[in-house]
Parts: C-alpha cells; sequence; structure tokens
C-alpha cells in the first residue's frame, strides 16, 4: 500500500506544473552548480601540478650553496584540490592553497581565494553544497507543507481514510513519494558530477572518490529524510496548509541562512580563537624565551656549546669535529618544532571546540551536520586541512634535518662549505596522499549520529501526528 | 448492517448528538432529515470513526467502529456532499487508487465498467478531474463504492447542488445498491428525493432523533407537512 500511494503522490507531482517549474529551476542551478565546480575544480588542479613542478625544479636547480641557504630558499607546498571540492568548496577558500617551507619556522598557508574574492561573490557563492544543503530543502518543503494539510481542505484525507487506509502507511507512502520524486532529480545530477569528476581528474582520482561521494551522498540522504518526516508531521499537525507552509518557512531560514551564522558566532564566543597578530606574537616569544618562556636562545646555545666542548674534550668550537652552525641550527629547529607542536596544538584544541559546539548546535538545525558532512568528505574541512598542514610540516621537518646534516657531516668549522644538486635530489619530492574515506568518517560520526537521530525522529513523528490528525 | 446503541457526542458539555438507537438492515435506506446542526454529519462522522463518541457504540456489520475501525471501514463506502478527487489524475486513475487502497485489484476494462455503471461515459473516465462537474465527481464516488463492493453507504447530503437529472440518476444508482443488499444511511435536505429513494425516514432536531417513518407510508405532500410541524415545535 505504502507504494501504491508512492506512485500516485509522484504521478501528481509530476504532472502538477508547478512541480515541473520548481524542479526544473533547482536541477539547472545543481547542473550549473556542478559546471562552475567542474570548471573551478579542473583550473586549480592544473595550477596545481603545474605550481608543484615548477617548485621542485626550482629546488633541484638552485645551483651550489651552502645547504642553510638552500633551506632559507625552501619549497612550496601546494594543497591538492579533491575531486568532490566540485561539489563543496568548504573551507578551502579561507584556509589558503599553498605553504612556503623554509628553515625555522611553520608558517601559515598563503593564497586564500576569498581574499581575491569580490564583494558579490563574498555574498554567497553557488555551489552543489549550496543547492543541496538550501535549496533541495526549500523543494521538499514546498512539495509537502500541503501533503496532509492540504488533503484536510481538499476533502480528499476523508475519502482515503474512510477507505481504511493506515494513517502511518499514508504517512510512508506520501514520505517515499517525495523521495521518489527528489531522485528523479538527483540521480541525473550525480550522473553527471561523476562524468565532470572522470573528465577533470581521470578514473583512477574518481574511482578513488567512489567511497566518499557514497558516504557523503548517505548524508545528504539522511538529511533530506529529516527534512522530509519533518515536513509531512507539520503538515499533519497544522491546522492548515497555510500555516504548515509559514511553519515550514520559519524553519528552513532558520536550519540554511540563520543557524550557520549564529553557530559560528556561539562557537567563537563560547571558544575564542587569538587573532593571527596575538598569534603570531605569542610564538614568537616562545621561540625567544622557550614555550616555557624560561629557556633564552642565548642560554640554550652555550649549553650546546658546553656539552659539544665537553663531549669532543676540545676547548674552543673551531677544534670540534662535527659543525657547530650545524649543529646550532638543528638543535634550534628541535626548539622550535617544539615551539610549534604546542601553539599549533592549542590553537587546533580551539577548532575542535569550536567544531563540537557545531555538532551540538546539528541537534537544533541539521543542517550544520549535513554540512560537516558535505565538507568532510568533500575533502576541505578544517581536520583535512590540518592533516595537510601536518605533512606539509614534516616534509619540512625533514628537508631541515637533511640541510642540518650535511652540514654538521661535511661543513667545517673554519673554512665557508657549499652543497650542490647531489644534496637536493637527496630531499624527495613532496607528496600527499590525503586522508581515506574511513579517516573522514570517524571525524564525522557525530554529525552522522545526529542526522540519523533527526531522521528517524522526524519520520517517527510523521508517522505519530498522521495517526492523530483531524480528518477535518 | 448499521447500527447505533446509545451513540451520542458532546462537545464542550453541548450535546451535538443525544443518545441515539438505529438500526438500518441491508437493502434499506435510511434518510436522516433535518436542519443544518440537527446532529446528521455527527451521526455519519460517528459510524466513520471520523471523531470519537461521548457515549454508546457505533456499530458497522457488527463491528464496533471504534474498536475495529480499520476492519469496519473495509466494509463501508463513503460519499460526501462533495466528492473530492485528485485534479491530477483522470477519473479511472483516481478509481484505481482508491479501490487499491481499499484492497481491490481490477483491470483497466473493469475499472471502466464501474464507471460506466455509475454513469460517466468512457471518454469522461479518461480525463482529469479537475475538468468534472460536481456530478461527475458523485458519479466516481458511486464507482468506488460498486467496486469496492461495498455493504454499507454513509453518504452525506450527496445530491446538494445537483441538478434535477443528474439527482435523480443518482437515485436511480442508489435504489440499485441497496437492491443489491447494501444499507444506505443518506443525511439530505431534500424531502422529495428522501420520499423518492429512501426506505425510511428519520427527522433529527437538536441532536434528537425526533421521528422515524417508512416512506411507503407517506406521500410528499405528508412528509413535507410533517418535518416542518417538527422543525416549528
Amino acid at each position: 500500500m505504502i507504494f501504491r500511494i508512492a506512485r500516485k503522490e509522484m504521478t501528481e507531482m509530476i504532472r502538477d506544473g508547478r512541480f515541473r517549474v520548481s524542479a526544473a529551476i533547482v536541477f539547472a542551478l545543481l547542473a550549473g552548480s556542478l559546471l562552475l565546480g567542474w570548471h573551478h575544480y579542473r583550473e586549480i588542479r592544473a595550477q596545481h601540478i603545474a605550481a608543484q613542478q615548477a617548485t621542485r625544479e626550482q629546488w633541484l636547480k638552485q645551483g651550489n650553496k651552502n645547504p642553510h641557504s638552500a633551506a632559507h630558499y625552501g619549497v612550496y607546498a601546494f594543497k591538492p584540490t579533491a575531486p568532490l571540492s566540485l561539489v563543496d568548496h568548504g573551507t578551502d577558500p579561507y584556509t589558503g592553497v599553498a605553504v612556503w617551507l623554509e628553515a625555522h619556522k611553520q608558517n601559515e598557508f598563503k593564497y586564500r581565494p576569498a581574499q581575491d574574492a569580490t564583494a558579490v561573490q563574498r555574498f554567497g557563492e553557488l555551489t552543489g553544497a549550496t543547492v543541496l544543503q538550501l535549496l533541495l530543502p526549500l523543494l521538499i518543503v514546498l512539495l509537502t507543507f500541503n501533503a496532509f494539510a492540504g488533503e484536510r481542505e481538499l476533502g480528499t484525507l476523508r475519502q482515503l481514510v474512510s477507505l481504511g487506509v493506515k494513517p502511518s502507511d499514508l504517512a510512508l507512502g506520501k514520505a517515499v513519494g517525495v523521495a521518489g520524486s527528489l531522485l528523479l532529480l538527483l540521480i541525473p545530477a550525480t550522473i553527471a558530477g561523476s562524468i565532470a569528476i572522470t573528465m577533470a581528474s581521470g578514473g583512477e582520482e574518481t574511482a578513488a572518490a567512489l567511497p566518499r561521494a557514497g558516504w557523503m551522498s548517505l548524508g545528504y540522504l539522511l538529511y533530506f529524510g529529516a527534512f522530509i518526516g519533518g515536513s509531512l508531521a507539520v503538515s499533519a499537525f497544522a491546522s492548515s496548509s497555510r500555516a504548515a507552509l509559514i511553519a515550514l518557512l520559519g524553519f528552513w531560514m532558520f536550519n540554511g541562512l540563520i543557524a550557520p551564522r549564529a553557530a559560528s558566532d556561539i562557537a567563537k564566543s563560547l571558544r575564542p580563537t587569538p587573532s593571527a597578530f596575538e598569534f603570531g606574537q605569542k610564538m614568537e616569544l616562545a621561540l625567544k624565551n622557550g614555550a616555557d618562556g624560561h629557556d633564552p636562545a642565548d642560554a640554550r646555545n652555550k649549553k650546546l656549546e658546553e656539552d659539544l666542548l665537553k663531549k669532543y674534550k676540545v676547548d674552543k668550537v673551531e677544534a670540534l669535529p662535527v659543525n657547530f652552525a650545524g649543529m646550532r641550527l638543528q638543535e634550534g629547529e628541535n626548539h622550535g618544532n617544539e615551539v610549534f607542536d604546542h601553539a599549533y596544538a592549542d590553537l587546533w584544541s580551539v577548532f575542535a571546540q569550536q567544531d563540537a559546539v557545531h555538532r551540538v548546535l546539528a541537534l537544533a538545525a541539521p543542517g550544520l551536520a549535513a554540512r560537516s558532512i558535505s565538507m568532510g568528505f568533500a575533502g576541505s574541512d578544517f581536520p583535512q586541512h590540518a592533516h595537510f598542514a601536518k605533512a606539509a610540516e614534516d616534509y619540512r621537518r625533514m628537508l631541515q634535518r637533511t640541510m642540518n646534516a650535511d652540514l654538521i657531516r661535511n661543513a667545517s668549522n673554519t673554512a665557508p662549505y657549499f652543497a650542490g644538486d647531489d644534496l637536493w635530489a637527496k630531499v624527495p619530492a613532496f607528496e600527499y596522499t590525503a586522508p581515506a574515506a574511513n579517516w573522514v568518517a570517524a571525524q564525522q560520526t557525530s554529525a552522522f549520529g545526529i542526522l540519523a537521530l533527526w531522521c528517524c525522529a522526524a519520520v517517527a513523528a510523521a508517522v505519530w501526528t498522521a495517526r492523530r490528525m483531524q480528518v477535518y | 448492517m448499521f447500527e447505533a446503541i446509545g451513540l451520542s457526542k458532546t462537545y464542550n458539555g453541548s450535546a451535538a448528538l443525544h443518545p441515539l438507537n438505529l438500526k438500518i438492515e441491508p437493502g434499506e435506506i435510511f434518510c436522516l432529515l433535518g436542519a443544518n446542526g440537527a446532529g446528521k454529519t455527527t451521526t455519519i462522522n460517528l459510524f466513520l470513526n471520523f471523531i470519537a463518541p461521548t457515549g454508546g457504540k457505533a456499530r458497522i456489520g457488527g463491528l464496533d467502529v471504534v474498536d475495529h475501525s480499520l476492519e469496519s471501514k473495509k466494509l463501508l463506502a463513503y460519499i460526501p456532499e462533495q466528492v473530492m478527487l485528485y485534479r491530477n489524475l483522470s477519473g479511472i486513475e483516481n478509481l484505481e487508487y482508491f479501490t487499491s487502497l481499499a484492497g481491490g485489484r481490477h483491470s483497466k476494462s473493469e475499472l471502466a465498467g464501474f464507471l460506466e455503471e455509475a454513469g460517466l461515459a468512457q471518454a469522461d473516465a479518461e480525463k482529469r478531474v479537475g475538468a468534472y462537474s460536481k456530478g461527475m465527481r458523485q458519479k466516481v464516488g458511486i464507482a468506488i463504492a460498486i467496486a469496492k463492493k461495498a455493504r454499507a453507504l454513509l453518504l452525506d447530503e450527496p445530491t446538494s447542488g445537483l441538478d434535477p437529472k443528474a439527482s435523480n440518476e443518482f437515485s436511480a444508482l442508489l435504489k440499485k445498491l441497496s437492491g443489491s443488499g447494501a444499507a444506505i444511511l443518506m443525511a439530505t435536505h431534500d424531502l422529495f428525493r428522501a420520499k423518492e429513494t429512501g426506505t425510511r425516514v428519520g427527522i433529527m432536531k437538536h441532536g434528537h432523533m425526533v421521528a422515524q417513518y417508512a416512506t411507503s407510508e407517506l406521500g410528499h405532500a405528508d412528509l413535507e407537512r410533517i418535518y416542518l410541524e417538527h422543525m416549528h415545535d
């Protein structure tokens, strides 16, 4: 009976001009956003490959120089763009796409597209995620607000109930009918998106993106299920279809427009992040005085010198069998690494706490959970930015160790020293592997839990209110 | 088939239906007469279990409509003042939908046959009901009852607003259904139609069943006179 009801709902919707027009608009926007996303992804991917090759070439062909000069010459690490970021750019425009890896410093990321955005772009960018998170729920509201209230006003509800149709079957049938109509929109869009990814990145990357796409789809299905169930519950509960529409549009605005901004402000006020200036100043101070403020650089260098003289049983630096400058530089790196680890761990812990606030608020607005899942599997959320930043920093440290080790081993304490291409080639090219879908799924467990809770509660509410609704 | 035993309904302390005792056998057409607010629609809604009784019981085919809500509905068909259908579906699609929800499975030709039996031309059956007149929609309602092989029919002013010809056709269909053994309870304002169609009439006033007559015992003028006498009391 549920599928019979669903079939009739779909037939009616497809024949309804209002559905055809609104579905066509949503489909056009979705297809358009995917096309724009595809163009953006292809462009960024090509730029990334070219820039990564260029920085590698520059490193290998920098000529003869002191290894520490080479360490300052440094390299760029470019964050690769994930195929599914054509659906959701996430935090990428704000976190930056490249980081300069040099001696002594764990630099901030550079080149944030949001900095170059025009005023219009800052107002809101059309992406697949915008359509899926904002416009699809609006379409669901428009399709379902009169599902029960409208039938009650029309009189068909009495006709149905007089036949002995179970209200729960009616609610589930309507839910399946709306879901089926949405799938008519989403399936072609998904096929088009898959073709776009394959064309832009090749079959191998597309295959690798499939598990992520599967998880992302599951997240969106739960989100749409929550909206369908909730909208049907409101329609069954409301005294009129007008009241149902007003209530649902109110929730849609809260969920899609108000909650994301409010959640950011609430999270920031509960767990404030330091400004870039404060963060930089704190780190400078820690580098100078030690992570705990009681280990100044001069004292460290003095102790290193004393320890080495004692170890090699000599009375002056020039007599050391190892290069003192290299030892001092590596010691400085080790100290810096400790400071960076401490500072970034603190900063990222604040971000994680802010993220936890978002998760809690998602209990009131499921769009927050859907957004988190979407960005997560698109590979454009903060944890994956942090994952890349960690990989880049590990590479920087390896590069510094290699340069300093060469200095320690080969440089003299009394004469200038230059290394050449052989040393540069010893440093492998930077290669980054994004975390697997399961890693992201583990990060998104609570978001999935919240969406599943919303979906089940909304469908249960639809069935419950349908059982108790006034027939007229 | 229909049985009301001390059936009553009160809204906020105000009685919409005082305890009603009524029995309608298969083959009978019982017409409920009365002014607006007399309790006719309340009685029908109680049999449909659209509203819960304050007291007493309503039974269809021996089944309590509250305790056996779904089972009792399998026995009946309901035709309201305006049979409302899905305007984006054709007459035959509406019939197929409603009968399938009632548990029936019929071929397209069978469905067309039911509509024809109810008086709807085949060409009209294929049209979307957005273009139907009230009379055509009422015929689809009858076709649902025919297809469902309903043994009990509840009709709430079904001929209101129909032209005399359509109204007469509708009465003929009801007689045919009762002739096949269905029990019919019909609320109406139309005294002429009640006399012509019904086997019994009951006059309701302020929630009370004040009188019952067999239509065979009365002429049209008698029924009108008795009805008006009750209304003036």
